[in-house]
C-alpha cells in the first residue's frame, strides 16, 4: 500500500514584505489616479478625465519614456507579430487549422503557412487539402509563430522553419501569459539534460533534447522513441518547478528555471509541491537572481 | 444560532455586514470569474468579451452589454429580467464600451444561495468579474443593500428573515473614487428623509 499526504485547506498566507524583490510595482485599480502631469501619452488601460490620467484595469503602472500604459494582472493571451506559441489543434477546416492558444479567439494555421514534408515549395493542390489530415490532426500540439493579427484580434500562425511543427514527447505546463518574460529566444536548452518552449501564451513544453536535428523531415514527423528514465525524471522535475513558480508568481525565463531546479536537487520530485517546500525553493530561487543583477 | 446572530446584529445598530469573502478566476472558460460570498449568500458571475456579435445587436460605436441571472432553482422569471436591466445599466454607465465597439460582452450570474441581499452580491460579483476579465472600466463599484425595520432602523446587509420583517429594502451600486451612487433600487415604502442618510 503506498502511503497518502492529507491536508486540509488553511489560509494561504501572503508572500511576506521581508521576502526579498526586485523593484516595488506601482499597483491601481480602476478608477485609480496615475498621475496629474498633462505631458504624458496615455497607453493601453488608461483613460483621462478632467486633465488626470485614471486607470482603468487593474494591474501594474508601466512607464516608457513619456508613455504610460496600465498591464492587466490576468488577461488573455493578445497575440502580436513575432511571438513564439505552442498550440493544440481544435478543427481542421478547408484550408486552414484551428488551433487553440488560450486567447480569445482561436488562432488559424493557413495550409500555406506550414512547410511540406521534403521542403518544398510549390503551389497547395487539392491533394494537398485532401490530405491535411496526414499533417496535423485534432489534439495535435504544435509550435509556432505569429505571421499577423487579424482586425478581431484573432492571430495568424506559421511554422515556415524547421525549428517549429508538431511536437511528439513531452509535458505541457499551462500557465497565465502575463507570467511568461518576453525574450529574444524562447527554446532553451538547459543543462540538466531537457529542453524547454516557453510559448508567449502561457503554454509551456517540456521535452527531452534531441540529439539530432533531422533535417528532412520539415517538422512533422514525430519521435517516438522511449524515453529513458533519468530523462523523464529530468522532466517531472522540472515541471513541478514551474508549477512552484506560478504558484509563487515568479516570471518564468531559462535562468528562473534552472536557478529552482538546482535548488530543487536536495528535495524529492513528489516533495515540490508540498506548499513549504515550494517556497523554501523559490525563496532561493528569487535571492540568486536578485544577486545576479546587482 | 441564526437567530442569536440577528440579535448581535441588531444590538449592534445593525451597521455591520455579514463577513464577505471573494474568489477570482476559478472558472478556466470565460475570461473573467469571481464568486462572491455575503454570509449565506453566494452568486458565480462569468464573463465573455468582448467577443463577437450578431449583425442586428451591435452598435456602431460602443459594445453591447448582456446580463443574464440564473436563479437558484427554475427558469428565470420577472424577477430576474428586471434584476438583469438593473445590472446592465449599473455596469454600462462603468465599462467603457467606446473602446471595443461592434462587440458584446456578456455576464452571466448564477445564484449559488440565497439569504437575502441578492442583489447586492450579485451587484459585487458582477464588478470583480469585470476586473478578473480585465476590461476598462472608469472605476470600481460595489453593491449594498439596507433594511428599514418597521421602527425606522437601519440594518445592513439584511438576511432573508430580516427582509420579510422590513418595511423597505433598499440596493445601492456606488462608485469607488468618489463614493457616488451609481443605481438606487427600493422595494416598499419609505419616506424621503430617511433616504439621504444612507450610504455615508
Amino acid at each position: 500500500m503506498a502511503a497518502i499526504t492529507m491536508r486540509l485547506p488553511a489560509v494561504r498566507r501572503a508572500v511576506g514584505p521581508a521576502a526579498p524583490r526586485g523593484g516595488e510595482k506601482h499597483l491601481v485599480a480602476p478608477g485609480d489616479t496615475i498621475t496629474t502631469d498633462t505631458g504624458y501619452m496615455r497607453g493601453h488601460g488608461t483613460y483621462v478625465e478632467e486633465e488626470k490620467l485614471i486607470a482603468s484595469v487593474a494591474g501594474a503602472v508601466e512607464r516608457v519614456n513619456k508613455l504610460v500604459c496600465v498591464r492587466a494582472l490576468k488577461a488573455r493571451y493578445n497575440g502580436e507579430v513575432g511571438d513564439i506559441v505552442v498550440g493544440r489543434i481544435t478543427e481542421v477546416q478547408q484550408k486552414r487549422w484551428k488551433v487553440e492558444t488560450n486567447s480569445r479567439l482561436d488562432s488559424v494555421l493557413l495550409l500555406s503557412s506550414v512547410n511540406l514534408p521534403g521542403g518544398e515549395l510549390r503551389r497547395r493542390s487539392a491533394e494537398d487539402e485532401l490530405a491535411m489530415r496526414d499533417y496535423l490532426q485534432e489534439g495535435d500540439l504544435i509550435s509556432a509563430e505569429v505571421q499577423s493579427v487579424f482586425s478581431d484580434g484573432a492571430v495568424s500562425l506559421h511554422t515556415r522553419s524547421l525549428k517549429y511543427g508538431k511536437l511528439a514527447q513531452g509535458v505541457l505546463v499551462q500557465v497565465s501569459p502575463s507570467l511568461v518574460k518576453r525574450q529574444k529566444t524562447h527554446f532553451h536548452d538547459l543543462p540538466c539534460g531537457a529542453s524547454v518552449i516557453l510559448g508567449n501564451n502561457g503554454f509551456i513544453w517540456i521535452h527531452p533534447t534531441l540529439e539530432h536535428k533531422d533535417e528532412e523531415a520539415g517538422g512533422f514527423t514525430t519521435n517516438l522513441e522511449p524515453v529513458p528514465l533519468s530523462d523523464r525524471e529530468v522532466i517531472s522535475r522540472l515541471r513541478n518547478c514551474i508549477v512552484a513558480l506560478v504558484n509563487q508568481k515568479l516570471m518564468l525565463f531559462d535562468t528562473s528555471i534552472l536557478y529552482c531546479y538546482e535548488a530543487s536537487l536536495p528535495h524529492q520530485i513528489k516533495d515540490i509541491l508540498k506548499p513549504e517546500v515550494e517556497e523554501e525553493i523559490v525563496l532561493e530561487t528569487r535571492q540568486r537572481l536578485l544577486d545576479l543583477e546587482g | 444560532m441564526a437567530g442569536e446572530k440577528e440579535k448581535v446584529v441588531a444590538a449592534a445598530g445593525g451597521c455591520c455586514l455579514r463577513p464577505f469573502s471573494c474568489e477570482q478566476g476559478l472558472l478556466s472558460r470565460p475570461d473573467g470569474s469571481a464568486a462572491f460570498l455575503q454570509g449565506d449568500t453566494s452568486v458565480l458571475a462569468g464573463l465573455y468579451g468582448p467577443a463577437e456579435v450578431k449583425g442586428s445587436k451591435e452598435l456602431p460605436d460602443r459594445a453591447v452589454l448582456e446580463v443574464l441571472l440564473r436563479p437558484k432553482v427554475g427558469l428565470p422569471g420577472v424577477i430576474e429580467r428586471s434584476r438583469e436591466q438593473l445590472l446592465r445599466q449599473t455596469c454600462e454607465a462603468v465599462v467603457l464600451g467606446v473602446l471595443h465597439p461592434r462587440t458584446a460582452i456578456t455576464l452571466v450570474l448564477q445564484v449559488l444561495s440565497d439569504a437575502g441581499s441578492l442583489l447586492s452580491c450579485c451587484i459585487n460579483a458582477a464588478c470583480m468579474g469585470l476586473l478578473d476579465a480585465g476590461l476598462p472600466l472608469s472605476s470600481l463599484f460595489c453593491g449594498v443593500t439596507c433594511a428599514l425595520d418597521p421602527n425606522g432602523a437601519i440594518i445592513l446587509d439584511p438576511t432573508t428573515r430580516q427582509e420579510q420583517e422590513a418595511r423597505a429594502i433598499l440596493t445601492f451600486a456606488i462608485d469607488s473614487p468618489e463614493r457616488k451612487v451609481l443605481m438606487t433600487t427600493t422595494k416598499g415604502s419609505c419616506s424621503v428623509e430617511e433616504g439621504p442618510c444612507f450610504p455615508p
